[in-house]
């Protein structure tokens, strides 16, 4: 997603840190891409001007001399990016949590409500949705129908056109969820008939939270919205959807931050899974080539249960580590989007050049693998290393899964790079890895992993 | 819709909102007396303005009557001697009214050719203007060439300016805008029907309630029509365009969730064929432009469906990505013409712009709110009128 973004600030700070004598006229061209670039990020006008006088005034600052000054320009550039990105919020769950989705149409209420109940049900939670839309047509329908590819408790009901009373009918059965996620219809923060309902529904409702949804495309207009719904309805949180696309989302992110509301989650794709908590540090750290490791570990952690990763850690101690194993992995992997996705989140693999196209094959070799694993015998699967070197197995499985021998060649290869990446750090699975050791094997696998 | 975009052009022209047609004349000629007043000594200026001290009061009435002809003339000496005074009494006014363009332009210059830094001087306030109205940088950018193109090193008559700088900005902003044809004869002279309309952008832009609103205009105006549900992906997609068809009284297509998109079209257009209904429209899934599965998807719908139309429905309050959508969408499975949704949320014009100006082509609707009638037909001179430059 934010690669021109993100290069051009890598550049900026390149350009400082190797700048030896930083002059007007340098200064002035640094600005200005630094002003081009968050521009059309869709940050704020006025925003991108005030932080690039600051950054200008830093520069040219006689008292502050040599590397001393360029380190200074550097953390002043990141200071002040982390200030218009906000502060970090994570939302602890009480005893009774109700989350209210408010947002323009169209904005992604009903699919982040899916994404939340997934994210929560995981970490054992009882979640349970409602839907309050009552203008858009069908909306309850497509509420029920996400609801139920997850197997998430939905109250609707689809003849009722009060939300109140739909609110009203359901109140005793939903008191017995941990978690209430409530749909609401879109509405513009500045019409007000659709505001004073909302109000009213609030009152009723009486939600924890109240979490904004804001598509990262929304341009210069991000800030009028969350300024609106603020004073309507206080909200406690913002949850930017649609980052998977090419916008940067500077006009939503920056938007919340200038009317203190946290931006809580980011949504990156169409799958359940595709929702990652939002943390403004290691966004920036990623925004500017550093990769973000937690944001990778939150992901392992909303694809596999509790349960099964301490199971895995288990076998993994005991060094075993087979073709069961390695077909969870693999699952897993499938569970949490693309390669893409993953790879960007990886230190040193993120700026990595991968051609077009590699990645989508990639994913479709992962599906073989998988047909491959399945066609397996339980000797094969527990001992994967009587394949090598047998010819007639791997033509049996080949045949039996309905892929080439070299499929399963490099599924055998795959195998064996991922099994050493674990006996070198078993730290992995537990995520205690910290960003040097992670950047080390980043680079020692990052060349043979071939795509 | 576009008040605030209208609001600061007129400033930055340095012409008074609503007023916009009767002032040019007047500012002409403001400008004619303050070239001539520029060579009499500063002494007369300075005791004129130790007379009356309260320049920035004065300044306020005369922006609010406009009377009194010696009075302008004052206001109009003190603006060209002393301009780092301006700069204050801007801050400081309670109303900022910004030192208009022209004013700008012939204190800097007595000749009338504009250089290139000046010009870029001048610029860089519009720049901003633009960028803040949701205009896409790239599309300012090839604003301010056109501009430049037309402005740098020409010979203006100080007479004139104001017209020539106006007629530039409406040549480059017009140049920018594609006027649309009218659908409705479109679809009547086409001979061998179905007239087969379809729609695509991406998730939650608003492409069902677009096709409802489009379908219930061709109803109305007497022309049959079917819609085709091939959004088999999103939850509830296909009972929300059947609950649309069902209060306009208009068929839907439709096959199960997970059929082929591409199926459903040729179905829909060969019971078209069958009932000689005049058009189909076909919704599609939204899909991320960054996805080449689902941008594959769209292109073999578009050769299934053979569309005499394909309209790219998008966000007015979209900000730069909208070049980047408009583009991708554009190159995989070619814009025809383009309906922009959600107007009534964004008083800026700037998505407009940015789209028509990647795409080259016409947006055909804007989307002005819930209702079935809220489908706006979109012509140039609207804009233009929108922003006073008419």
């Amino acid at each position: 997603m934010l690669e021109k973004l993100s290069s051009v600030l890598k550049k900026t700070t390149d350009k400082i840190a190797n700048a030896i004598f930083l002059d007007k006229n340098m200064v002035d061209s640094i600005v200005k891409d630094l002003q081009r670039a968050l521009i059309e990020a869709d940050v704020n006008v006025s925003l991108v001007l005030e932080l690039t006088k600051k950054i200008k005034q830093a520069a040219l600052d006689e008292r502050i001399k040599g590397i001393e000054k360029k380190e200074h320009i550097i953390k002043l550039l990141h200071d002040e990016l982390i200030k218009i990105l906000g502060k970090k919020k994570e939302i602890v769950l009480g005893k009774r949590n109700v989350f209210m989705m408010v947002g323009l149409y169209g904005s992604g209420k009903t699919t982040t409500i899916s994404k939340l109940a997934a994210y929560y049900a995981k970490r054992g939670n009882k979640v349970c949705a409602i839907g309050l839309d009552v203008h858009r047509p069908a909306a309850p329908e497509q509420l029920k129908q996400l609801c139920d590819k997850i197997g998430i408790a939905c109250f609707i009901d689809q003849n009722e056109k009060d939300p109140k009373k739909i609110w009203k009918k359901f109140e005793k059965d939903m008191k017995e969820y941990a978690l209430v996620l409530v749909d609401t219809s879109g509405r513009d923060a500045l019409e007000k008939d659709l505001i004073k309902e909302i109000k009213d529904l609030a009152k009723l409702a009486n939600p924890t939270e109240t979490l904004l949804v804001m598509p990262a495309d929304i341009g210069q207009a991000a800030r009028k919205q969350a300024e609106g719904f603020k004073s309507a309805v206080n909200i406690t949180g913002v949850i930017v959807t649609r980052m998977d696309s090419t916008a940067k989302g500077g006009g939503a992110l920056t938007a919340c931050a200038e009317v203190q509301a946290p931006v809580i989650f980011i949504g990156t794709g169409e799958k359940p899974a595709d929702m990652e908590p939002f943390n403004p540090e290691s966004f920036l750290s990623r925004l500017l080539g550093m990769g973000d490791l937690q944001a990778l570990m939150e992901k392992v952690h909303s694809v596999m249960s509790q349960e099964e990763i301490e199971k895995t850690q288990q076998k993994l101690r005991e060094g075993k580590f087979t073709m069961y194993e390695f077909e969870q992995q693999i699952e897993a992997m499938g569970e949490m989007g693309s390669m893409d996705k993953i790879l960007s989140m990886i230190p040193g693999l993120g700026k990595a050049k991968i051609p077009e196209g590699a990645l989508e094959s990639q994913q479709g070799k992962v599906k073989n693998w998988k047909a491959a694993i399945k066609s397996m015998t339980k000797e094969e699967k527990e001992n994967p290393e009587v394949l090598e070197k047998q010819t007639s197995r791997i033509q049996r499985i080949a045949k039996g899964a309905g892929v080439t021998t070299t499929d399963i060649r490099t599924l055998i290869k795959q195998y064996r790079m991922i099994k050493e990446m674990i006996k070198s750090q078993s730290g992995l699975v537990e995520g205690k890895l910290d960003q040097k050791t992670m950047m080390k094997l980043a680079r020692k696998f990052g060349k043979k992993m071939k795509l | 819709m576009f008040e605030s975009l209208k609001k600061k052009l007129a400033s930055w022209l340095g012409k008074p909102e609503k007023k916009t047609k009767a002032k040019p004349k007047q500012k002409a000629k403001k400008e004619k007396k303050a070239g001539k007043k520029q060579k009499k000594p500063e002494k007369k200026v300075k005791t004129g303005k130790k007379a009356k001290p309260s320049v920035e009061e004065q300044k306020i009435i005369l922006e609010e009557t406009k009377e009194s002809p010696e009075k302008l003339e004052i206001k109009e000496e003190i603006e060209i001697i002393e301009p780092e005074e301006e700069e204050v009494k801007e801050a400081e006014e309670e109303k900022p009214k910004k030192e208009g363009f022209f004013s700008k332009l012939f204190k800097k210059f007595s000749s009338a050719k504009i250089s290139d830094k000046d010009f870029d001087e001048i610029f860089s306030e519009l720049e901003i203007i633009l960028l803040e109205n949701n205009v896409a940088l790239e599309v300012v950018e090839a604003i301010r060439d056109n501009l430049r193109s037309s402005l740098v090193g020409a010979e203006i008559k100080k007479e004139n300016a104001d017209k020539v700088i106006t007629e530039s900005l409406k040549k480059a902003i017009l140049d920018v805008l594609i006027e649309p044809e009218n659908l409705l004869e479109k679809i009547k002279s086409k001979k061998d029907l179905p007239f087969v309309i379809l729609f695509f952008g991406i998730n939650g832009s608003g492409k069902t309630t677009s096709i409802a609103k489009l379908a219930h205009k061709l109803k109305k105006s007497g022309i049959s029509v079917i819609m085709a549900a091939a959004d088999t992906f999103r939850a509830a997609s296909i009972e929300q365009l059947k609950t649309h068809g069902s209060r306009l009284g208009i068929e839907v297509i439709s096959k199960d969730y997970g059929a082929d998109p591409a199926a459903v079209a040729f179905d829909a257009i060969s019971y078209a064929k069958k009932n000689h209904t005049q058009v189909v429209l076909i919704d599609t899934a939204g899909r991320m432009y960054t996805k080449q599965n689902l941008m594959k998807e769209m292109e073999k719908i578009v050769r299934v469906s053979r569309p005499d139309l394909k309209i790219f429905v998008g966000e007015s309050i979209t900000g730069n990505d909208a070049t980047e959508q408009a583009k991708t969408f554009n190159e995989t499975a070619g814009i025809d013409g383009i309906i922009l949704s959600k107007a009534d949320v964004d008083e800026k014009a700037g998505t407009i712009l940015s789209v028509s100006y990647v795409t080259k082509k016409p947006i055909l609707f804007l989307g002005i709110g819930q209702n079935y009638e809220d489908l706006k037909e979109f012509k140039k001179s609207d804009v233009l009128a929108h922003l006073g430059l008419e």
